[in-house]
């Protein structure tokens, strides 16, 4: 019957005219997002160069990329950059949150300098950086020359590059932390540290006993957050010492963008970016079951 | 027909049966409140009449228009809500033009409802401001202005006044009342406050873990509530509910209470069911405090509440069984005395197992 | 929540903040005051930098080369596109999300929030290898689309539009406003805090992106402010002087420094509510 079948038009339009509205979005996802996946992994499968993808090779990528000492270098200098920086940024942030949890003039002029140097791009941070480490002008050398010391040429000494580049990524992003923690301060009822008061507990004590627990979960996002950003270290290494020297400062990402745009290894810059991936997800799964434990514990 | 027809009608969520082959008749211009406790489904009917909810089976008719498969706007269909659901980001005044204007009424008949609406209700000064601006009174003022300039066949209210202090509760009541008065529109009023349901309506839809238990005037449900649960659920203070042995006294059922005092009731006694055991309900006023001349009953005294213009007095009968009894505003029973009760047996309930009501003829 | 003076902390802790701080910005002080020396002084000792005389020849130079302001416009270009876009296409998302019913919603919404997942490197070849098979490389479209589909806007606002009571579309409903009216005049005005957030932080994204502007504006003219001072940066010994160098980063730092210092309060609170979702 007409009325019948009107009914159930407007019933089926009902139902998915919801999905007008998540369509656009849903498009970009598919387009930029899980189709670029599909055919990252797929080329993470072949072996072939600027002139034509081909030769479907399995898992041959990857072997190689595991039997290759540049890449198995990358991947050590970023687990030591992630060791050098994730901590540091962490226990840096942590404390200065503590410390400028306040209302006061001085402290909220503070705050904005601290998080002022996470606006910055990649690109200005090396290069304000490379102009304060050039051994005989930079402000780390006139700071040397003046406590009486020789200046040191951080960024081409091997076992000194990449601890710059720490340094470097702490005062970029030691915001990011401090931000975060302040947010989790804020959100710790007054009447637990009044109580506390109240059963005479010193600062040091309300600090162990009540503040640390109530932002462990910010604690854990911290660490997840920070592990996730550092273990994609690119603009930093690539800028201020080009992965050298002697390899002692490449960083994964920097080894993918090289094998993929400099010597159009397109397969194989793809297997590393894979391996990334799961290594960052692996990395950020076992950080957030470890902290989770403790939570129950 | 003008008014409310819900015919058969019922709901799932899932396998549980929500509202279950429901009917119902509201005529027009009268003031029905669903009353009873969370979760009964008296705001799931409220919704499923104003389309926010859909039904599974069965129909739905407003002065003779099918509305169950209309949109919500085209029902014809006003709603105050529990918090107001002001739109905080327009002033009082686009909030009352939102609906007109999708309605696509002109210009000049919105600004007429509007005045109109704003002065009834006494917030022409407030029309400019936002909500956020105005206190939790004049919100619902608002609320209420917006629901009239559309002029709809029905009303409905989702327990409008459960956000108010009490004395706002109150004047608030009686202002609604009022304004029933003087529209004259049928409206439908969710609640679990007895008062409510007991000072406005024009008949209550007492409602119990989605089924209906009672449909009657005030007087109806406060005088012979169909089952137990009715009983319990009107009146303050909450009806005495006590487990009695029925027997036989001239074809009129007696109670024995527990303690031993037997009540001679005024229900006959082939109109109830053989069960030995027996529940008597007896409501606070029709148990007195009384002298020995005139007792059936009696207990100690436990605890005494003044209200001014009556005493509460909280008896327990000799086996321990409490039983709440009223006396005079100046009554000087004190707590742990010894007290002779008066039990009007001609008022008294009785409530089979099943909660079936039984009452005498004569009320 | 306000900050909580909960007790002052030690002097010791003041006085190695604020030593932090003079770590904070001493390079940033130091690399504007440089800018302002002549390069040839520069050369012979930056210990001069602190006395006069000054100059602003850095920064003549730095404008006298056009392309740098061409720079510019392209990362305002694209900043602003990729925020409106991002801005419209996750409202739209979450709207669906949170108040419509459609088969599949919950599962879709899932597959988003795993999106959040997926790190730039793992795409990034596809979508370029992509952008080459379209010939849209060096074009205003590579630059904005790829960063459409960042899942955090959806995710974001979808979490804001839940947190709209649900009565407010009802009473819109009964108003008689269609689904695209109630979205457009009743809960987007709504939104408009967690829209400031999402957009700043968008922006941001948007102007300091590095990877992918590099591999895919290629031609001079269309890179972004972001890397285009990077590429002059490459012959860094034989450039044209430390002067000059310096002068390139106080330009490309500024703009995104006085954005923050007008929208500070915004920006920390768009980074700690992002976050804490």
């Amino acid at each position: 019957m007409a009325e019948g079948s009107g009914l159930r038009r407007a019933a089926t339009w009902d139902r998915w005219s919801g999905a007008l509205f998540v369509a656009p979005y849903c498009a970009f996802f598919v387009l930029m997002l899980v189709i670029p996946l599909g055919l990252g992994i797929h080329l993470a499968m072949t072996r072939g160069d600027l002139f034509g993808i081909d030769e479907f090779v399995g898992f041959d990528n990857f072997a190689r990329l595991f039997a290759d000492p540049v890449f198995l270098r990358t991947v050590w200098n970023t687990i030591y950059f992630v060791l050098l920086t994730v901590p540091a940024m962490t226990l840096t942030g942590l404390a200065l949150a503590l410390v400028l949890n306040h209302t006061s003039r001085w402290a909220a002029i503070l705050r904005a300098i601290f998080f002022a140097s996470t606006v910055l791009s990649v690109t200005v941070v090396a290069l304000i950086w490379r102009l304060v480490l050039i051994p005989e002008g930079g402000l780390a050398g006139v700071v040397a020359r003046a406590i009486g010391e020789q200046p040191i040429a951080f960024l081409s000494e091997q076992a000194l590059a990449m601890p710059a580049v720490a340094v470097t990524t702490i005062w970029w992003g030691l915001g990011l932390p401090m931000v975060l923690f302040l947010a989790a301060l804020q959100q710790i009822p007054r009447d637990l540290y009044e109580a506390a008061a109240l059963d005479r507990a010193s600062k040091m004590r309300m600090l162990f006993s009540i503040t640390l627990p109530s932002i462990r979960r910010t604690i854990a996002l911290v660490l997840v957050i920070e592990i996730i950003l550092q273990f994609q270290l690119f603009g930093q290494a690539h800028l201020m010492t080009g992965g050298g020297p002697n390899n002692s400062t490449r960083p994964i990402v920097l080894f993918i963008y090289q094998t993929g745009w400099k010597q159009w290894q397109l397969g194989y810059a793809a297997a590393a970016a894979q391996v990334l991936f799961v290594m960052i997800a692996l990395a950020a799964m076992a950080q957030y079951y470890i902290t989770s434990r403790k939570d129950k514990a | 027909m003008n008014g409310v027809r819900l015919s058969r009608v019922s709901k799932r969520f899932g396998d549980v049966p929500v509202i279950d082959t429901l009917s119902l008749e509201i005529d027009s211009g009268e003031f029905v409140v669903f009353l009873g406790p969370s979760g009964c489904g008296k705001s799931t009917l409220l919704r499923m009449i104003a389309g926010l909810e859909s039904l599974d089976e069965g129909e739905i008719l407003v002065d003779g228009m099918r509305v169950d498969l209309l949109p919500p706007g085209a029902r014809n269909v006003a709603m105050v809500f529990q918090q107001y659901a002001l739109y905080p980001h327009m002033t009082v005044r686009e909030n009352l033009v939102f609906g007109l204007r999708n309605a696509r009424v002109a210009a000049d008949e919105i600004e007429r409802r509007i005045e109109a609406a704003a002065k009834r209700l006494e917030i022409t000064e407030l029309l400019g401001r936002r909500p956020g601006q105005l206190s939790g009174g004049q919100r619902q003022r608002a609320a209420i202005a917006r629901a009239i300039v559309k002029k709809p066949a029905l009303f409905l209210f989702d327990e409008p006044l459960s956000n108010l202090d009490a004395a706002l509760r109150a004047r608030t009541r009686i202002e609604l009342a009022e304004l029933h008065q003087q529209l004259g529109t049928t409206m439908i009023f969710v609640t679990h406050d007895q008062v409510e349901a007991m000072t406005l309506a024009s008949r209550i839809v007492v409602m119990n873990s989605r089924r209906i238990e009672q449909i009657g005037t005030p007087m109806e449900i406060y005088r012979r509530p169909a089952t137990r649960f009715v009983a319990g659920f009107v009146g303050t203070p909450r009806i005495n509910l006590v487990p009695v042995q029925v027997h036989e006294a001239d074809g009129m059922a007696l109670a024995t209470l527990p303690g031993g005092a037997t009540i001679k009731t005024g229900v006959a006694f082939s109109s109830l069911p053989s069960e030995p055991n027996m529940t008597l309900g007896l409501r606070a006023e029709v148990v007195r405090i009384a002298e020995s001349a005139n007792r059936n009953a009696g207990g100690t005294a436990r605890v005494v509440e003044r209200l001014g213009d009556r005493t509460l007095v909280h008896v327990a009968l000799p086996d321990g069984t409490l039983l709440t009894a009223e006396d005079r505003g100046n009554s000087t029973v004190q707590a742990g005395q010894s007290v002779g009760l008066n039990v009007d047996g001609s008022a008294a309930h009785f409530f089979a197992a099943d909660g079936t009501g039984y009452h005498s003829e004569a009320r | 929540m306000s900050l909580a003076a909960v007790h002052k902390p030690p002097r010791t802790a003041i006085v190695l903040v604020t030593l932090a701080a003079v770590f904070m910005l001493a390079p940033m002080l130091w690399v504007l005051i440089l800018s302002f020396k002549d390069n040839t002084a520069l050369m012979a000792d930056t210990g001069s930098a602190f006395l006069p005389p000054w100059t602003i020849a850095n920064y003549r130079s730095i404008v006298g080369e056009g392309q740098v302001f061409t720079w510019l416009m392209n990362s305002v270009i694209v900043s602003l596109a990729m925020t409106a876009g991002v801005l419209m296409l996750s409202s739209l998302a979450a709207y669906g999300f949170a108040r419509l019913e459609f088969p599949g919603r919950k599962l879709l919404f899932v597959i988003v929030l795993f999106g959040l997942a997926i790190p730039e490197q793992a795409v990034i070849i596809g979508r370029h290898q992509m952008f080459s098979a379209a010939s849209l490389h060096n074009t205003y479209a590579a630059l904005v689309l790829p960063g459409l589909s960042m899942p955090f806007g959806v995710f974001l606002m979808t979490q804001y539009f839940r947190a709209i009571p649900k009565e407010i579309d009802e009473a819109a409903l009964l108003d008689g406003a269609s689904r695209l009216r109630i979205f457009w005049r009743i809960l987007l005005p709504l939104t408009i805090p967690a829209q400031a957030t999402l957009g700043i932080f968008t922006f941001f994204h948007a102007w300091n992106d590095y990877w992918w502007p590099l591999i895919s504006a290629t031609n001079r003219d269309m890179v972004t402010l972001t890397v285009g001072i990077a590429a002059t940066q490459v012959n860094f010994a034989q450039s044209e002087g430390l002067g000059f160098l310096m002068a390139q980063a106080v330009f490309a730092g500024v703009p995104t420094l006085l954005v923050y210092l007008v929208f500070q309060k915004y920006i920390v609170r768009a980074v700690a509510g992002a976050a804490g979702q």
